[in-house]
């Protein structure tokens, strides 16, 4: 049975959470702050955990840091409006992805699902299905309906590095870290102008995107047809 | 400091006046004149300059016109007369212009508190509707289900549940707009600008807005040679976000809404336009007051907080926002966001 870890300190939000990630199947773990998150975190050996970042005793950041230095369970943060810098802080600290309150059920239990499947399956070698278009990131070819199209190195490399976390948050840091090493984290319009080509290249409305999204602020996140 | 370099002019002043009428004027007459000195000195400054333009004043009189002259000889009680009476004066007329002083502080701190009274209780009027509605809402649908939802069928519990669910959406916009304007008002929003895509930005309401706008047919028409703007992107997301919603609300359902950047000069003016009824110049006008909204006590809700907190963070960003009427009787809401040169572009390497 899947396992679940709660840390948060308000009730009624426990109360909810547990309603409704019980009724999906899961065991849920309850925590009402992060000292006692971080113990049953390693007495539960929970394989996801869902931490809200402003909890009473410790920063949520701190516990997510605490965790990742054993641990590499998803873990999906729970974080206020207009908090983007937050969220930024929580997913370099290591969390795998963040939902915004209020949120709806719906809204937590894909962000739940896509983290849990991401954890128990590595990418596959599978060619990534985006609509019209199919990107296979081994072979390094893509295409739009049956005609090959061309991209360069760097349009794959920034492809590999949003599909290795496919369906979550990556931020604008780890992307530019990671394309272009750790000199660039700074130059955030090479991401503007690459993931417009990518968007121009892949998606059928590149100004409303299905599988390129933007996470106003904070990063990208790639979605992908199920195969 | 300037009251006592006065003080000390007036005196100069009217020894030389004195000095000029010696001779043909009694000497009553040119007391009056260094009095005239002292009740100048007492209106324009404070008490401290009267008092030293009075001690000036006598002094001088004194020294250069009471006999014997050139020497100070107070032995006339006429003259310790003269000195009491101009010293009278000028502290009841400093006096006076003291309290005149404190009575324009305040009312001008009364007219300051009147002006935030009004703004304060527009504000609990507009929260006291956007938000009881709302509340009468959750409150009605979930004790229905709670304590008789067992009756109902599932269908009726679910449309239940799903009101619960999208007042508390609404509200919480609400609530997060009284926010975000409280911290506009005090100067408490540093922007964290960096270079943006207007494109990724718009991409990102609409995918937002998506179910919102499912009502209306949304075009987008945003200039291919848009540059990148250097920006704080969740506030221009708050922008776009304000303005789509403002349209959305308050045109007929089937109508087109349109957002339409292009670059013009320095600038980029972003445009909200829509094919409702419009508004009539006087309201166009009022549009970005703070609590303004268009159908007073209407069903539309909105705190008509919004377009004040575009107004803010736009000019927060350099940038003009207006309203303005659009031929076929729309509106169309404008905003311009500078444009600043470009960084280089990364130059991809072929070894990559």
């Amino acid at each position: 049975m899947t396992t679940i870890l709660v840390v948060e300190d308000e009730p009624e939000i426990r109360r909810f959470l547990r309603a409704s990630l019980g009724a999906e199947g899961y065991r849920v773990v309850e925590a009402e702050n992060a000292r006692r998150g971080a113990i049953d975190a390693g007495a539960h050996k929970p394989d996801l955990a869902i931490v809200d970042l402003a909890l009473p005793d410790l920063d949520g950041k701190e516990l997510i840091r605490q965790i990742r230095g054993w641990s590499s369970m998803p873990i999906v943060v729970l974080s206020a409006r207009n908090q983007e810098r937050s969220k930024i802080d929580a997913l370099d600290a290591g969390a795998d992805d963040y939902i915004t309150k209020p949120f709806g059920v719906g809204e937590l239990l894909a962000r739940v699902r896509a983290a849990l499947r991401h954890a128990v399956r590595s990418p596959t070698g599978q060619p990534l299905s985006l609509g019209e278009a199919r990107v296979d990131l081994e072979k390094r070819r893509a295409w739009r309906g049956t005609t090959e199209i061309h991209m360069t190195a760097i349009e794959f490399r920034l492809l590999t590095c949003l599909a290795k976390h496919l369906d979550m948050v990556v931020t604008q840091k780890q992307l530019l870290a990671e394309v272009w090493g750790p000199t660039h984290v700074e130059d955030t319009h090479y991401l503007r102008v690459y993931m417009k080509q990518l968007r121009d290249k892949l998606e059928a409305d590149p100004v409303r995107p299905k599988y390129l999204l933007t996470e106003t602020g904070v990063g990208y996140r790639l979605v992908a047809d199920d195969t | 400091m300037r009251g006592y370099a006065w003080a000390f002019a007036a005196t100069a002043a009217c020894t030389a006046a004195g000095m000029a009428m010696r001779g043909r004027f009694d000497l009553v007459n040119i007391a009056m004149v260094y009095l005239l000195a002292v009740v100048i000195v007492a209106l324009r400054y404070s008490r401290g300059p009267a008092i030293a333009t009075t001690v000036l004043s006598v002094a001088a009189f004194d020294f250069l016109f009471v006999p014997p002259q050139g020497a100070f000889s107070i032995d006339d009680l006429q003259y310790l007369l003269t000195f009491a009476i101009m010293l009278a004066v000028g502290l009841i007329i400093a006096g006076l212009k003291d309290s005149l002083r404190r009575q324009a502080a305040a009312q001008a701190q009364l007219n300051l508190q009147t002006e935030t009274e009004r703004i304060r209780s527009a504000l609990l009027a507009s929260i006291s509707h956007d938000l009881r509605t709302p509340l009468a809402v959750m409150s009605g649908a979930s004790s229905s289900l709670a304590e008789r939802g067992e009756r109902m069928s599932a269908e009726e519990r679910g449309a239940l549940a799903r009101s619960v669910f999208d007042q508390a959406r609404e509200m919480s916009a609400h609530v997060d707009k009284v926010l975000q304007m409280t911290r506009l008002e005090a100067g408490a929003i540093e922007l964290d600008r960096d270079w943006d895509s207007l494109g990724e930005i718009a991409g990102a309401v609409l995918r937002r807005l998506a179910d919102h706008a499912a009502s209306h047919r949304i075009v987008v028409d945003l200039a291919d040679d848009l540059p990148l703007l250097r920006v704080d992107a969740a506030l221009i997301d708050q922008v776009l976000a304000n303005l789509l919603e403002n349209a959305l609300r308050h045109t007929p359902p089937g109508t087109v809404v349109q957002l339409r950047a292009r670059r013009i000069d320095s600038e980029v003016v972003v445009s909200v336009e829509d094919f409702g009824p419009g508004l009539p110049d006087e309201a166009i006008e009022r549009l970005f007051d703070k609590f303004h909204r268009a159908s007073v006590e209407g069903s539309t809700a909105g705190l008509g907080l919004g377009l004040s907190i575009c107004r803010a963070i736009v000019r927060l960003h350099g940038g003009r926002v207006w309203a303005e009427r659009v031929s076929g009787g729309g509106l169309a809401f404008r905003f311009t966001l500078p444009v600043e040169p470009e960084p280089s572009l990364p130059a991809e390497l072929a070894t990559l």
